[in-house]
C-alpha cells in the first residue's frame, strides 16, 4: 500500500535554499569579478587623470605644446568613455551587489574632476571642443531614458565625425557636492542638458547637425 | 536591492520549491507510481452518470461501463437532466436491453452536473459510488485498478486518469498534453495525500464518505473540486490510480475551451472561500492543499504582472529610441545594444524553465501512449511550456472579475 512521505516538504525546501545559495553564491562572485575589473579600469584612469592634472599644471608655469595637451586629454576622455560602457553593461546586470552602482560614481566624480581641469586648458588653448553631457542615472521616467539613449547615439555619432571634440557623460543624481556647485554654477536644473565649451547650454538635441555650429 | 529583484526572488523561490517538491515526490516513489493495488475483496459499485443533451456519446458511454471487467459493479444509474435532444430515449433503450441500467430522470433541470448527480446517489445503495461524465469513456479495466486503493479504510474517493480521446486539432492536442500533466502531478500530489480534485470523467467514493458530506455542493461551479475538499476535510484520503485510464472529449473551441477554464477557476475560488477558515488548520487541506492552490494564484498573478511591466516598459523605451533615432537619423541599433550580459536572475529563470521543462518532459514520457520519448511532437511541447501556459493567468483574472460578479453559469 502506498505511503505518505511528507518529509519531502522540508527535502525539497532544503534543497531549493540550497540552489539558491548557490545561485547567489555565483552571481555575487561574477558580480564581485566584474566590480574588481571595473576597479582596475578605474585605478588606471585616475593615474592617467592626474597625470593630466599635471599637464595642465606644467601649461600654468611653462610653454608645453597645447596640441599635446588636447591629444592627451580626448584619448583619456575616449578611454574613460570605453570603460563606461564596459561599467554600463556590467551594471544592467548586477542585482545583487552595490560595488557596480559606487564604482558608476567614482566614475562620475572623476570625469567631474576631468570637467574641471579642462575649463582651464580649453580657455588656454582653445584648439578642441569640450562636450559634457549631463543625465540623470537612475531616471525612471521612460521618455527620459528614451531621450537619454537617443542623445547618447547623437553624441557619439557626432564624436565619430569629428575627432576633435571631448566628451564627458556625467550622471548628475550621484550626489557629488562638486558637481553640484558646477551645475548650480552653470544654473542647470533640467537634465539631460549639454554644455558646449564651458558656454552654450542645450536642452534639445534634435540631430548632430544641432551642435555642429556651436563648435570650435 | 530593487523591489521588482526582491519579488522576483521570492516568486522563483517559491515556484522552485513547488516544482522540487514534485521532483523529489516522483524521484522517492517513481516505482509506485503505476502500482496496481489488488482488492482484498469484491466491493459493490454503482456509477451514476449524469446527463445532459448527450445524445451522440451517451450509448457508448453506458456500453463501456458494461464492458468494464470489474465483477462488483452492480448498476450503472444513467441521469437525464431534462435533456432537450433524444438522450432520454436512448438511455431508456439502454435499460430496456440491460439490467445493470437504470435509467431517471430528474423532475426538472438541475442547471447543473451535481444536481443531476445528487439525484443519481439517492438510488445507490452499494458500498461503493462512482461517477462518469456522460461523454467520457473509461478503459475496461478502468474500475478494477481502482478498487483496490479502497482496502484502505481510511480511503473515500479514488480518481482516474484522463486522457483525450481523439485529439484532432492544435487546441486538443495542446490539452492532451495538458491533461497528462495534470494526471502525473495529481498522481504525486497522492502520495502527499494532497489530491485536490476528483474528476468527473470517473472517480469512485465509500458511499459513507459520500454521504457524511451530503454529496455534491450543487451551488459550486467545481462540485469536483468541492467534494474532495470536503471529503479531506474529514479526513478521509483521496488516491489516484494511473493505470485507470477513461478517455474524455476537451473543449474543441477557443471559445468553449475559455467557458471552461473560467468555470474551473471560479469553481476553485468558490471551494477557496468556503474552506478559507480551515487553511493552516485541517491536515493537509489547510497545510498544503489551499497554501498551494492560493500560492499558485499568487505565482500566476505576479508572473504575468511581473512579465507585463518589463515587456511593457521594454517596448515602450525600445518604440521611443527608435522614433527618437529616426528623427535624428542615427543608427537605430549600436553594438553597445548588442552587447548584453546576463544578471543572475536570468540565470535562475533559465534554470527554473530548464527543470520545469525537464518535469514536462518526465510527465510526457511516463503518461506515453505511443510513439517515441513522449508521444507528442516536441513542437506542440514547446508550444504548451511556452505559450499555453501563459494564458493561465489571464483566465484566474478574468475567472475572478466573474467570480467577484456572482458568475454561476454553466
Amino acid at each position: 500500500m502506498l505511503k505518505s512521505k511528507k518529509h519531502v516538504f522540508w527535502e525539497a525546501l532544503l534543497v531549493t535554499v540550497l540552489i539558491f545559495l548557490i545561485g547567489i553564491f555565483f552571481g555575487m562572485l561574477i558580480e564581485t569579478g566584474n566590480s574588481n575589473k571595473i576597479n582596475n579600469f578605474y585605478i588606471r584612469s585616475e593615474i592617467s587623470l592626474t597625470d593630466a592634472m599635471a599637464n595642465s599644471r606644467l601649461l600654468d608655469n611653462s610653454n608645453l605644446n597645447c596640441e599635446s595637451l588636447k591629444t592627451k586629454n580626448i584619448n583619456f576622455a575616449d578611454q574613460v568613455y570605453e570603460e563606461a560602457k564596459l561599467l554600463e553593461k556590467y551594471e544592467a546586470s548586477g542585482k545583487l551587489t552595490e560595488g557596480i552602482k559606487l564604482l558608476h560614481k567614482k566614475y562620475d566624480l572623476l570625469r567631474t574632476i576631468l570637467w574641471i581641469n579642462n575649463q582651464d586648458s580649453l580657455k588656454r588653448c582653445n584648439n578642441y571642443n569640450l562636450i559634457v553631457y549631463l543625465y540623470e542615472y537612475e531616471t525612471k521616467q521612460v521618455e527620459k531614458k528614451a531621450t537619454q539613449e537617443v542623445w547618447s547615439k547623437i553624441l557619439l555619432e557626432l564624436k565619430q565625425r569629428q575627432s576633435d571634440i571631448l566628451l564627458i557623460p556625467i550622471a548628475t543624481d550621484q550626489n557629488l557636492t562638486s558637481l553640484n556647485l558646477l551645475l548650480d554654477q552653470y544654473q542647470i536644473k533640467q537634465f539631460p542638458a549639454l554644455i558646449i565649451n564651458n558656454d552654450k547650454i542645450l536642452y534639445n538635441l534634435e540631430s548632430p547637425e544641432t551642435i555642429q555650429p556651436l563648435l570650435n | 536591492m530593487e523591489f521588482l529583484t526582491i519579488l522576483y526572488f521570492i516568486y522563483t523561490f517559491i515556484a522552485f520549491y513547488i516544482l522540487m517538491i514534485y521532483v523529489l515526490t516522483y524521484i522517492q516513489n517513481k516505482k509506485q507510481i503505476y502500482e496496481i493495488v489488488q482488492p482484498n475483496k469484491i466491493l459493490p459499485l454503482s456509477i451514476v452518470i449524469p446527463c445532459f443533451n448527450e445524445e451522440k456519446t451517451i450509448a457508448k458511454n453506458i456500453e463501456a461501463f458494461l464492458s468494464s471487467d470489474y465483477n462488483g459493479l452492480k448498476k450503472i444509474i444513467v441521469v437525464d437532466d431534462c435533456s432537450t435532444d433524444n438522450s432520454y430515449n436512448i438511455i431508456k433503450q439502454c435499460a430496456k436491453k440491460y439490467s445493470q441500467v437504470i435509467a431517471l430522470k430528474t423532475p426538472k433541470n438541475t442547471g447543473c452536473a451535481a444536481g443531476a448527480k445528487n439525484f443519481g446517489a439517492k438510488y445507490v445503495t452499494t458500498e461503493l459510488i462512482g461517477f462518469s461524465d456522460a461523454d467520457s469513456i473509461p478503459s475496461k479495466n478502468a474500475i478494477s485498478q481502482m478498487i483496490g486503493f479502497f482496502n484502505d479504510i481510511k480511503t473515500g474517493g479514488v480518481t482516474s486518469r484522463v486522457f483525450v480521446s481523439n485529439p484532432k486539432n492544435f487546441l486538443t492536442r495542446i490539452q492532451a498534453i495538458e491533461y497528462k500533466i495534470i494526471a502525473f502531478t495529481r498522481k504525486l500530489l497522492g502520495f502527499l495525500d494532497s489530491i485536490y480534485v476528483t474528476n468527473g470523467p470517473l472517480s469512485i467514493y465509500r458511499k459513507k464518505a459520500f454521504d457524511q458530506v451530503n454529496g455534491f455542493d450543487a451551488k459550486n461551479m467545481t462540485e469536483d473540486i468541492e467534494l474532495t475538499w470536503h471529503l479531506v476535510s474529514k479526513g478521509w484520503k483521496i488516491q489516484m490510480s494511473i493505470p485507470a485510464i477513461v478517455r474524455s472529449s476537451p473543449p474543441t473551441t477557443i471559445k468553449s475551451w475559455f467557458h471552461q477554464r473560467i468555470r474551473w477557476n471560479v469553481g476553485g475560488m468558490q471551494t477557496v472561500a468556503k474552506y478559507r477558515k480551515k487553511i493552516l488548520e485541517v491536515g493537509m487541506l489547510g497545510y498544503f492543499i489551499m497554501p498551494f492552490f492560493i500560492m499558485s494564484w499568487f505565482l500566476g498573478l505576479t508572473g504575468l504582472f511581473f512579465l507585463l511591466y518589463r515587456l511593457t516598459r521594454y517596448i515602450i523605451v525600445r518604440y521611443l529610441i527608435i522614433k527618437y533615432s529616426v528623427a535624428a537619423q542615427v543608427a537605430l541599433i549600436t553594438m553597445q545594444d548588442l552587447s548584453v550580459s546576463p544578471s543572475i536572475l536570468f540565470f535562475f529563470g533559465i534554470f527554473l524553465f530548464t527543470v520545469g521543462f525537464a518535469y514536462t518532459i518526465t510527465a510526457m514520457s511516463i503518461s506515453k501512449e505511443k510513439g517515441f520519448i513522449t508521444g507528442h511532437p516536441l513542437r506542440d511541447i514547446f508550444i504548451y511550456s511556452f505559450f499555453y501556459l501563459l494564458m493561465y493567468p489571464p483566465l484566474l483574472i478574468v475567472a475572478f472579475y466573474k467570480y467577484m460578479r456572482g458568475y454561476n453559469t454553466w
